[in-house]
């Protein structure tokens, strides 16, 4: 960003830098030129813009219209508003399956989610920093094979991997003797999420590990060469040293991160009993399809979504910020 | 004494790097064994107990599978040629040039990528039910290419921003229009983010998942793979080894993909996304 052309005294105020460039090949009639110039950008965005407009940001207005009203299989056929105010919003602050079960699915899950994948992830990344050249293409074309996996097959497999009866999970604990009967873990919401945080993570450390190694290989060696002469042991190094100069890449990873398993969709939908039959499982956006479309009451649903969306605003603005300070630098 | 402690270093780094590739390909792993074993859902075993190429024909033949990846390719395909257009367009317009307004348009950028999908399909639905467009590939694609859009933007800009300025300027100098020099100098130099974004958004239509099953409905004959797998599970069991089969045919092209681009991949997400 940092390699625009110095503006010339001709292209004053807001005239785009293009202009400046562009004054080089002719000599008069530079202020209808250096209209076009100003209407360029605006060419070039214009598809994009148009696209993100009607399918992104006139659904995020409707998704809230939508809210406020009772809509369901009738208001989609007739097309006609039933406005029911702020009913829907004060239905789910009040449902006790809220704050018993879907908050806490969400954001205690996305909590753990987070910290497994960073952790992890950076731990993966300092294995791999301090591998030969063949081992590190060996480990990280693994690590690429984990990414690669789309969420709705990765989520089969771990899917098969613990099924009840056939499941390699059970087969091999029972052959060690470490279990009697095939036990179904999908039933319980502690063992449900806990494969649940087995696939996000096993999916999402990949994305930690590459960009925290391309942090960690930018760190100038002579300053943690001078810190172990100063008898600094590798955790006091990690710590002291690599940490402060990653902060930005951790910050970043860290809120791509959250707004990624705020989101898991996919792998809790999936799953045995995931898809709204066991109520104990539900999580904030499971739980909005599930009334949408499993019952119809399409307003109470995008009421939810409303709510996950807000969540996910708070986050991106930090998000935001974090790029913006990066960027100002 | 240090010779003796670098030694159980060596063996400790080991270990790690062999429980790492453990954890990390044995999904994978069981994913292939289980679909090359006739014997896939009865025993468990940890290589194919009875070898078999067979819930490959069965899920390309009777299951229907080459009808879902025909229209996966298809769907994938024409997302990836729209919005590479369009985020190639958008994307010099934002890393090359300096208006007003400029800073917003790439916070909206940045802001869409993080609106959730459950909070876009309710009026997405209802969208291209309007236009009667539900239950088509065409009505996929529309949504496909709103979703992989900003991602392209943010990621092509960073590849458009790397191209020197010297080099379009010499091209002015030489008496290239503003298209001409985009033409024969900006394109060439930014084809390699283009295809790096080009395959990521055709990974996006590729494992798309939830808009595919509620735009798609009972459309079975427009199934995309990604819920073209649903149809291997019974009400009281399940194929499995069909289903592994079928799950390794979706994810053998994308990996191929995805160990293409992978240096392309992470050098643009940490120049377009962080540093830019």
């Amino acid at each position: 960003m940092t390699a625009q052309a110095p503006p010339t005294p001709r292209s004053s105020g807001p005239a785009p830098a293009g202009a400046g460039r562009a004054a080089v090949g002719w000599s008069g009639g530079w202020s209808s030129r250096a209209r076009a110039a100003a209407a360029r950008p605006w060419l070039l965005l214009a598809p994009a813009l148009l696209v993100l407009a009607v399918l992104l940001l006139w659904p995020l207005v409707r998704v809230f219209l939508f809210s406020l009203q009772d809509y369901g299989l009738r208001e989609i056929t007739t097309g006609e508003a039933n406005w029911i105010g702020l009913r829907n919003y004060g239905e789910i602050l009040t449902a006790p399956e809220l704050w018993t079960v879907v908050l806490p699915n969400t954001v205690g899950f996305a909590v753990l989610s987070v910290a497994g994948t960073v952790v992890f992830g950076t731990a993966v990344a300092v294995l791999l920093a301090s591998l030969g050249p063949f081992w590190r293409t060996v480990t990280s074309s693994a690590i690429m094979a984990a990414w690669a996996m789309p969420a709705v097959t990765g989520t089969y497999v771990w899917v098969w991997i613990f099924d009840a009866d056939r499941g390699v999970f059970n087969d091999t604990l029972m052959n060690l003797g470490l279990l009697d009967d095939p036990t179904n873990w999908f039933t319980n919401r502690w063992t449900f999420y806990a494969i649940v945080l087995l696939n996000v993570i096993h999916h999402g450390f990949p994305f930690v590990a590459v960009t925290v190694l391309a942090g960690l290989l930018g760190v100038p060696k002579e300053m943690l060469e001078a810190a172990e002469m100063d008898g600094a042991g590798a955790f006091r190094r990690f710590f002291s040293i690599v940490v402060p100069q990653l902060r930005q890449v951790f910050a970043v990873v860290i809120i791509l991160s959250t707004i990624w398993d705020f989101k898991v969709f996919a792998q809790v939908y999936l799953m045995p009993g995931g898809a709204g039959s066991n109520r104990s499982v539900l999580n904030l956006g499971v739980w909005s399809y599930v009334e949408s479309f499993g019952q119809n009451r399409y307003g109470f649903g995008s009421a939810i979504a409303v709510l996950l969306t807000l969540l996910l605003l708070a986050i991106t603005a930090v998000y935001v910020r974090t790029v913006l300070a990066e960027e100002e630098r | 004494m240090s010779a003796r402690r670098s030694t159980a270093r060596q063996v400790t780094k080991g270990v790690l790097v062999a429980l790492l590739l453990v954890f990390t390909l044995f999904p994978v792993y069981w994913m292939l064994n289980s679909s090359l074993d006739a014997q896939a859902g009865h025993t468990s075993s940890f290589w194919p107990a009875e070898p078999t190429l067979e819930h490959y024909s069965f899920v390309l033949t009777e299951g229907g599978f080459g009808g879902f990846l025909r229209n996966s390719l298809v769907v994938a395909l024409a997302t990836v040629l729209v919005s590479a257009v369009l985020a190639l367009l958008a994307s010099v317009a934002v890393a090359r040039f300096r208006f007003r307004m400029r800073t917003q348009i790439l916070m909206l950028v940045l802001i869409v990528q993080m609106v959730p999908l459950e909070a876009l399909v309710i009026p997405l639905f209802v969208q291209v039910r309007d236009l009667q467009l539900l239950g088509t590939l065409l009505g996929l694609v529309v949504v496909y290419v709103a979703l992989a859009l900003p991602f392209g933007i943010w990621m092509l800009r960073g590849f458009v921003a790397a191209v020197p300025v010297e080099l379009e300027e010499a091209a002015y100098l030489d008496g290239a229009t503003w298209g001409r020099m985009f033409r024969s100098v900006l394109l060439p130099l930014v084809a390699p983010g283009l295809v790096a974004t080009s395959i990521f958004s055709f990974i996006t239509a590729w494992n798309e998942f939830i808009f595919a099953m509620t735009m798609l409905g009972g459309a079975t004959e427009s199934y995309t793979v990604a819920i073209g797998l649903r149809s291997f599970f019974g009400v009281h069991s399940n194929d499995w080894g069909a289903i592994m089969a079928a799950s390794t045919i979706i994810t053998v092209p994308v990996m191929i993909f995805f160990i293409l681009v992978q240096r392309r991949l992470a050098s643009g997400l940490t120049s377009g996304a962080v540093k830019a």
